[in-house]
């Protein structure tokens, strides 16, 4: 989309156009709905949060500086949106760490041939305090001390959740490898089966204080 | 070595997962949601929108029925008092007509309503008419003038309005009954000792003519004041002006609304400015400026009033419909990257978010125009503004009140 057609449709959407709002939220959908997955724990959730920060984007529309760059102001909210939900669910999201992914062998996890969905899947199925710190860190680029602040936590805690985060990611790699000759990888959004099983029972492992992994 | 394995991996999930292009299949559905939220948000807009204006309307109107209430029961309140005067006048009469007095309104119980007024109405002008009381109550004495005042005013009565017929019909009964009048024994020598008492009674009535008169005032008011956020510490001068229109509903509480046009700047330190846009560097602090229209609702309670003196204290909601913002950004280094300024020309509304407290001093100048001296407190009860900063505000509001029951002739 070109510069000039996104200001036409950011003056519709001032307007409350809702044509103009309906062509915006399809033109950002992926770049946004790409934000709130890695936040949240599945699509569900992450369409929910995303809609939220659309809904801010389209109520503080006017509040929106022409002369910056768009995409980053909504990868912002975006952003917000998704620490406010964790904020919101601050309690189901500490969970004990497992000690079982605490001595995973630094094996060269980098090479694996994974897809978008694997990895979505794998940073999905962290706990929600792991997961964004993880998110913060390692993909938004934040410091201990900004996540710190950001969250609300003490900056030897945001480093402890990382470390955890990239435990437990490390181990799932090295499980989805020794699995991989039996994967089957859809294209797209298709792989909604899979994930809520799994999102199943990260819910209920959250919820009763239990380990999440195995 | 660990951190380059934890860097790797770092790097591994920041590329697929930053920007997943082509990843990511739109649904319809979400939309649909969306929409829904974004159309209840809309209804509820326009519900607030109408809000003040529906409570203002019901306000108007239980003003209006609260005036009309309260005029029926001062009319009613003038008739009974004219006639308790008129009673005691006609005591005074029967006693001094002796049996021909007492004769002709013996026989009133008896007689149909449209009978009975005529001796009302005989009476009733004279007590409005102060001066002509001392010659009526002295005329009274002679029997036979009495009866043709009686007479003469029977016969005119074709021509009065007799909407009050029934209640003076039964004010009349309970007073004149035979027994009350045949049981005094008042010589003709009391009538000048009463006289007095019945002068009193008289000129009470004028001096007090009802319980409560429902008052309305137009005001201009202009006000300095103190605009600051959280404190006044960094507090800035800020100017108000406007119309504001009171209504008195009893005789010690008043409700007041109307417009004023305010101007606030403010300087808040940049910690109490809020906005989803990240400064590169952020700015010591923010100066800015609000053009508004200020609504305010407030009752007020009357204390003192005295002489030409009153003093009322009040409190109430105001609404604040934005009209202007400028947002200056002060950055600690001169050479700073980052906006200098920003501004959000909007409309958006604020709906009884502000508190008000005040104190009034009015004093009457005459009996239409009076001076207000309003300190007062504004105090925020929800985030105001693009920048969401809880501004407070204090002043002392100075105008000239105009007492529009002036007009009306009652």
């Amino acid at each position: 989309m070109g510069e000039e057609d996104l200001h036409q449709l950011i003056r519709g959407c001032i307007k409350q156009d809702r044509k103009c709002q309906k062509m915006l939220y399809k033109a950002f959908y992926g770049f946004s709905m790409g934000i709130c997955l890695r936040y949240a724990g599945n699509r569900d959730e992450a369409a929910e949060v995303m809609n939220q920060g659309f809904f801010k984007v389209f109520t503080h529309i006017e509040s929106y500086d022409i002369t910056r760059p768009f995409k980053a102001w909504l990868g912002k909210i975006m952003m917000n949106v998704s620490i406010d939900f964790y904020r919101a669910n601050l309690k189901m999201a500490y969970t004990e760490d497992l000690e079982k992914a605490e001595h995973v062998s630094d094996g060269d996890v980098v090479d694996k041939n994974l897809h978008y969905n694997d990895l979505l899947a794998m940073v999905q199925k962290l706990p929600q305090a792991y997961r964004t710190v993880f998110n913060l860190f390692a993909i938004d680029g934040y410091s201990h001390e900004e996540i710190a602040t950001m969250l609300n936590i003490n900056v030897g805690t945001s480093k402890s959740n990382l470390h955890k985060a990239r435990q437990k990611l490390k181990l799932m790699i090295l499980k989805a490898d020794s699995s991989a000759n039996n994967a089957n990888y859809n294209n797209g959004m298709n792989y909604n089966t899979s994930i809520v099983a799994i999102n199943a029972t990260n819910i209920n492992g959250v919820f009763f204080n239990k380990g999440i992994w195995e | 070595m660990n951190n380059e394995n934890d860097n790797g991996l770092d790097d591994l999930f920041k590329k697929k997962l930053e920007d997943p292009v082509g990843q990511i299949g739109y649904d319809e559905e979400d939309w649909d949601a969306l929409e829904q939220m974004l159309d209840k948000r809309t209804k509820r807009k326009g519900l607030i929108f109408w809000l003040p204006i529906i409570s203002s309307a019901a306000a108007v109107l239980l003003l209006v029925l609260g005036w009309w209430n309260f005029r029926t029961k001062t009319d009613q309140q003038h008739q009974q008092i004219r006639l308790q005067a008129v009673n005691h006048h006609q005591k005074s009469n029967t006693d001094t007509i002796g049996g021909l007095g007492r004769q002709a309104l013996t026989q009133n119980p008896a007689q149909t309503p449209t009978q009975k007024n005529p001796a009302n109405y005989a009476v009733t002008p004279n007590v409005n008419k102060g001066s002509k009381i001392s010659n009526s109550l002295l005329v009274a004495g002679g029997a036979s003038h009495a009866t043709t005042s009686v007479t003469e005013t029977g016969q005119k009565d074709t021509t009065i309005n007799r909407a009050d017929e029934p209640l003076l019909a039964a004010n009349f009964t309970t007073v004149f009954t035979p027994e009350q009048i045949t049981a005094q024994q008042v010589s003709p020598v009391d009538l000048q000792k009463k006289y007095p008492a019945v002068l009193n009674a008289v000129t009470h009535i004028t001096k007090n003519p009802a319980a409560f008169r429902p008052v309305y005032a137009l005001s201009v008011l202009a006000a300095p004041d103190v605009n600051g956020v959280g404190s006044f510490q960094q507090g800035k001068v800020g100017t108000n002006a406007g119309l504001l229109f009171t209504a008195g509903v009893s005789k010690k509480f008043t409700i007041s609304t109307g417009v004023l046009y305010s101007d606030k700047p403010y300087l808040t330190p940049f910690e109490n400015y809020h906005t989803s846009y990240q400064f590169q560097q952020n700015p010591i602090n923010v100066s800015a400026t609000c053009r508004m229209l200020d609504i305010p609702l407030n009752i007020g309670y009357q204390i003192y009033n005295k002489h030409q003196n009153k003093l009322s204290i009040g409190t109430g909601l105001s609404s604040y419909i934005m009209l202007q913002q400028d947002f200056k950004f002060n950055y600690a280094d001169p050479y700073a990257k980052g906006p200098s300024d920003f501004n959000v020309p909007n409309s958006s509304g604020y709906f009884f978010g502000i508190l008000n407290l005040n104190a009034t001093y009015e004093r009457q100048i005459n009996s239409k125009v009076g001076i207000t001296l309003q300190p007062y407190l504004k105090l925020p009860l929800t985030n105001i503004g693009y920048s969401e900063v809880r501004l407070q505000t204090t002043g002392v509001a100075v105008g000239l009140s105009w007492n529009l029951n002036s007009l009306s002739k009652h």
